[in-house]
C-alpha cells in the first residue's frame, strides 16, 4: 500500500501535468481564435454592439453560441434566419411582434444601437462553430412546401411567416390566420392596405404595422393573389 | 467550541441561509415566467430575476465557503484566528458589496455574462474583500505550528479560487475570446478548485464525524483531488465545443470530462468507506446525513448528469437547451450546497452550544423534503429538456411552439420546487431555534 507521501507525489505530477497541457492549449486556441472567428471583421460597429448585448444583459433571457439563459430564442444565427429588416422591426417594438406571447424588455434603441447589434448578430452568424447547431435530421420529414411558380418574395418568409402559416410552412402565433387562400378571399387593394396598416380596416387588429416599402408590399401581395 | 474567534462562521451561514431564501424566491419568479406568468415582467424582468438568481448562489456558497474556512481553519491549526474584527469587518464588505450587486442588476447595472454579471467596479471591491479574508486565514496558518493536509488544501483551494476570479475580467472584444476566459473562471470554479474546497470540508466533517484516522483520511484525499484536475482541467474544454475554437477541443474535452464522474465516485466511494470504518458514534446523525448524503448526490448530479451530455455527439443537440439547467440545479445542489448544509449542522450545536438539531423529526425532515424535492425538480427539468430537444434541435419547430408544448413541466418543477422550499425552511427554522454563538468555552462535543 502506498503512503500519504506518494499520494501527495502523485497529486502533484498529475495537477501539474495537467495544467501545463492546458495552459499549451489555451495558448495554441488564443492564437487560433481570431482565424476561426473571423478577427478581422470585428469592426467598430460589432464591439460596440457586443457592449450593448453585455451591458443590456441578453445573455439573461437568449442564448448566442447555445450560451445564456433558456427563456428566449438563440441568437447565433438570427441574422440569417431572421434578416436585417426582421431584427430592425422587431427590436423597434419588441412587443408588437408576438402579442400575448412571453415579453421581451423595452430598451429603446436608437437606430444606431439597432444598427451596432445587427452588426454583432451578423459577425456571430458567420463564426466557425464546429458544426453547430446541428442538422436538425428528422426535419426532412416534417417539411413538406409544395413547390410554386412564382418566386416567394423574401420578406413573405422572414417576415409573414413568423406568425402565419402557408401552405405548412411558417409557424402559427394564435389568432394568424392561415394564408393559403387569402389571395382569392381578399382582393389586392385589400391587401395592399391591410399590410401598410392593419388597424385602417380592422381597429382592434393584434398584427403590428410594418415599415415596409410600397415595393415590398406590392410584391407580397402579388405574391399571394397570384400563387393561388 | 475550541476557538472563541470561530464564532465568525455563524455569521456567514447566517448570510448564506438568508441569500439561499431570496435565491428561491427569484427561482419561483422565474418558473412562474416560463409556465406563462411573467406577471412581474415590468418590475423584476426575466434577465435580473436569472442574474440575481445565479449570482445570490455564488455569493451564498461562497459565503458558506469562507464560513466554514474560518471554523476549520483554526480548528485544524490548533490558534485563534489572528483577528476577529477584521474578519467582521470582512464579513461586512461581503454583505455590502453582494447587496449592492444584486441591486444594481434591478437597474440595469451589471455585465451581461453568465455568472460574472458583477459589474467591473465592484469585481476589485470583491478582490480587495476576498484578499483580506486569505491574508486573515494565511496568517492564521502561518502563526501555528501545526499545519493538516486538510488546512492547506482548503486553503489553497480557496486561494486558488480567488486567482481564478482574475481571467473574468479580462477585457474582450471578441466574443469567443469573451467566453474562453469566462470558463476559466466559472468551469475551473466548479469544476475544479472547488472540489478541493468540498474534498477537504468533507474530510474535516468525517474525521470529526467518524473518528477515523486522520492519515488515512487525508492520503486518499490527495488520490480523489488529483483525479479531480486530471479530469476537470482538462475537462474545461466540453465548454470549448461550440464556440468559435479549434475542434480538437472536441477530443481533449470529451475525453477528460468523461473522466469527471470518476473523481466524484471517488468521493462516494470514499465517504461510505470511512463511514463503514467509523470508530465513534457521534451524536449529530443529521451532519453524517447531510455528509453520507453530499458525498452521493455529487455523485449524481456533478458526475452522471454531466456525464449524460457531456460527449460531443449528444452535446451538439443539448448545449443551450433546460438539459443544463436539468445537470446545474443537481450539480450545485448535491455537491456545493449540501456540503454547506452538512458544515453548518456540524457546526451549529458547537458555537450555539444548542443540540436541537440533534435527533429532531425536523432536521430529518428538511434533509428529505429538500432532497425529494429537488430531485423532483430535476427530474421535470430534465423532461422538458429532452421534449425540448427533440421538438426544437431534431425536427427544427418553431422556438414559441416548442415553449408551449414543454411550459406545463414548469407546472410540475414548481410543485417540487415548493417541496424542496418547505425542507429548506424547516433547516433555518432549526438553525434559528438553535440560537446565537455562545462565547463562553465548554466541553468538546
Amino acid at each position: 500500500m502506498f503512503s500519504k507521501s506518494d499520494s501527495l507525489k502523485l497529486f502533484t505530477v498529475v495537477t501539474v501535468a495537467s495544467v501545463i497541457v492546458f495552459f499549451l492549449l489555451s495558448y495554441d486556441t488564443l492564437q487560433k481564435i481570431p482565424i476561426q472567428t473571423n478577427g478581422k471583421n470585428i469592426t467598430s460597429e460589432v464591439i460596440r454592439g457586443k457592449h450593448i448585448w453585455e451591458s443590456n444583459n441578453c445573455m439573461g433571457c437568449h442564448t448566442i453560441f447555445g450560451e445564456g439563459a433558456y427563456y428566449a430564442p438563440d441568437l447565433t444565427k438570427v441574422y440569417t434566419r431572421r434578416s436585417e429588416n426582421f431584427i430592425k422591426i422587431f427590436l423597434n417594438d419588441p412587443n408588437a411582434m408576438y402579442p400575448g406571447k412571453r415579453k421581451m424588455v423595452s430598451y429603446k434603441f436608437s437606430d444606431k444601437e439597432i444598427e451596432d447589434l445587427i452588426s454583432f448578430f451578423k459577425w456571430c452568424g458567420e463564426v466557425d462553430l464546429n458544426g453547430f447547431p446541428a442538422e436538425p435530421y428528422l426535419k426532412k420529414y416534417t417539411a413538406s412546401f409544395k413547390s410554386s411558380n412564382v418566386k416567394q418574395p423574401e420578406m413573405f418568409e422572414k417576415l409573414c411567416l413568423t406568425c402565419h402559416t402557408y401552405q405548412n410552412r411558417g409557424v402559427t402565433v394564435d389568432p394568424a390566420p392561415v394564408l393559403d387562400n387569402i389571395g382569392k378571399l381578399r382582393s389586392r387593394d385589400y391587401l395592399v392596405k391591410w399590410l401598410k396598416d392593419p388597424k385602417t380596416i380592422k381597429s382592434n387588429s393584434l398584427m403590428p404595422k410594418f415599415p415596409l416599402a410600397d415595393s415590398t408590399i406590392s410584391e407580397i401581395v402579388d405574391f399571394l393573389v397570384f400563387d393561388n | 467550541m475550541k476557538f472563541k474567534s470561530q464564532q465568525i462562521s455563524y455569521y456567514f451561514f447566517s448570510l448564506s441561509l438568508l441569500l439561499l431564501s431570496l435565491q428561491l424566491v427569484y427561482g419561483l419568479i422565474m418558473a412562474f415566467a416560463h409556465l406563462g406568468f411573467d406577471v412581474l415582467h415590468n418590475i423584476i424582468p426575466f434577465n435580473v430575476a436569472r442574474a440575481t438568481h445565479n449570482n445570490l448562489l455564488l455569493v451564498w456558497l461562497l459565503s458558506g465557503f469562507m464560513g466554514a474556512a474560518y471554523y476549520i481553519i483554526p480548528e485544524e491549526v490548533n490558534r485563534e484566528l489572528v483577528s476577529l474584527p477584521l474578519a467582521f469587518l470582512q464579513f461586512f464588505a461581503l454583505v455590502v458589496v453582494g447587496v449592492t450587486a444584486l441591486l444594481g442588476f434591478n437597474f440595469n447595472w451589471w455585465e451581461g455574462r453568465k455568472f460574472l454579471e458583477i459589474p467591473r467596479i465592484l469585481d476589485y471591491l470583491v478582490v480587495v474583500d476576498v484578499l483580506l479574508f486569505l491574508l486573515l486565514l494565511g496568517l492564521t496558518i502561518l502563526k501555528s505550528k501545526t499545519r493538516t493536509t486538510t488546512s492547506l488544501i482548503l486553503y489553497f483551494a480557496l486561494f486558488s479560487t480567488a486567482l481564478l476570479y482574475l481571467p473574468g475580467m479580462i477585457d474582450t472584444t471578441n466574443q469567443t475570446v469573451d467566453s474562453f476566459w469566462r470558463w476559466w473562471v466559472v468551469h475551473l470554479w466548479v469544476e475544479g478548485v472547488w472540489e478541493l474546497i468540498l474534498g477537504s470540508m468533507l474530510a474535516f466533517l468525517l474525521i470529526k464525524l467518524t473518528g477515523v484516522d486522520r492519515e488515512i483520511l487525508e492520503k486518499w484525499l490527495y488520490i480523489i483531488i488529483g483525479l479531480t484536475f486530471l479530469s476537470g482541467v482538462l475537462g474545461t474544454g466540453h465548454h470549448y465545443y461550440w464556440i468559435g475554437t479549434p475542434d480538437y477541443w472536441l477530443f481533449v474535452g470529451g475525453f477528460f470530462s468523461s473522466l469527471e464522474p470518476l473523481a466524484f465516485l471517488g468521493i462516494t466511494i470514499y465517504s461510505i468507506f470511512v463511514y463503514n470504518k467509523r470508530v465513534i458514534e457521534h451524536p449529530n446523525r443529521i451532519a453524517l446525513t447531510w455528509t453520507i448524503g453530499c458525498s452521493i448526490l455529487s455523485f449524481f448530479g456533478a458526475g452522471v448528469l454531466g456525464f449524460v451530455h457531456t460527449l460531443p455527439i449528444i452535446n451538439i443537440y443539448t448545449h443551450g437547451t433546460l438539459i443544463t439547467a436539468m445537470h446545474g440545479h443537481m450539480a450545485f445542489w448535491g455537491a456545493y450546497a449540501m456540503i454547506v448544509f452538512a458544515t453548518i449542522s456540524y457546526t451549529l450545536p458547537i458555537i450555539t452550544n444548542n443540540k436541537f438539531i440533534y435527533n429532531n423529526n425536523i432536521s430529518k425532515y428538511s434533509f428529505w423534503a429538500a432532497n425529494i424535492g429537488i430531485f423532483g425538480m430535476v427530474v421535470f427539468f430534465g423532461l422538458a429538456g429532452i421534449v425540448q430537444v427533440y421538438l426544437e434541435r431534431i425536427l427544427d419547430l418553431d422556438f414559441f411552439i416548442v415553449r408551449d408544448q414543454i411550459s406545463i413541466f414548469f407546472l410540475f418543477i414548481i410543485m417540487s420546487a415548493l417541496l424542496f422550499i418547505t425542507g429548506i425552511a424547516s433547516f433555518i427554522f432549526a438553525f434559528i431555534k438553535s440560537g446565537l454563538p455562545k462565547t463562553t468555552k465548554f466541553e468538546k462535543i
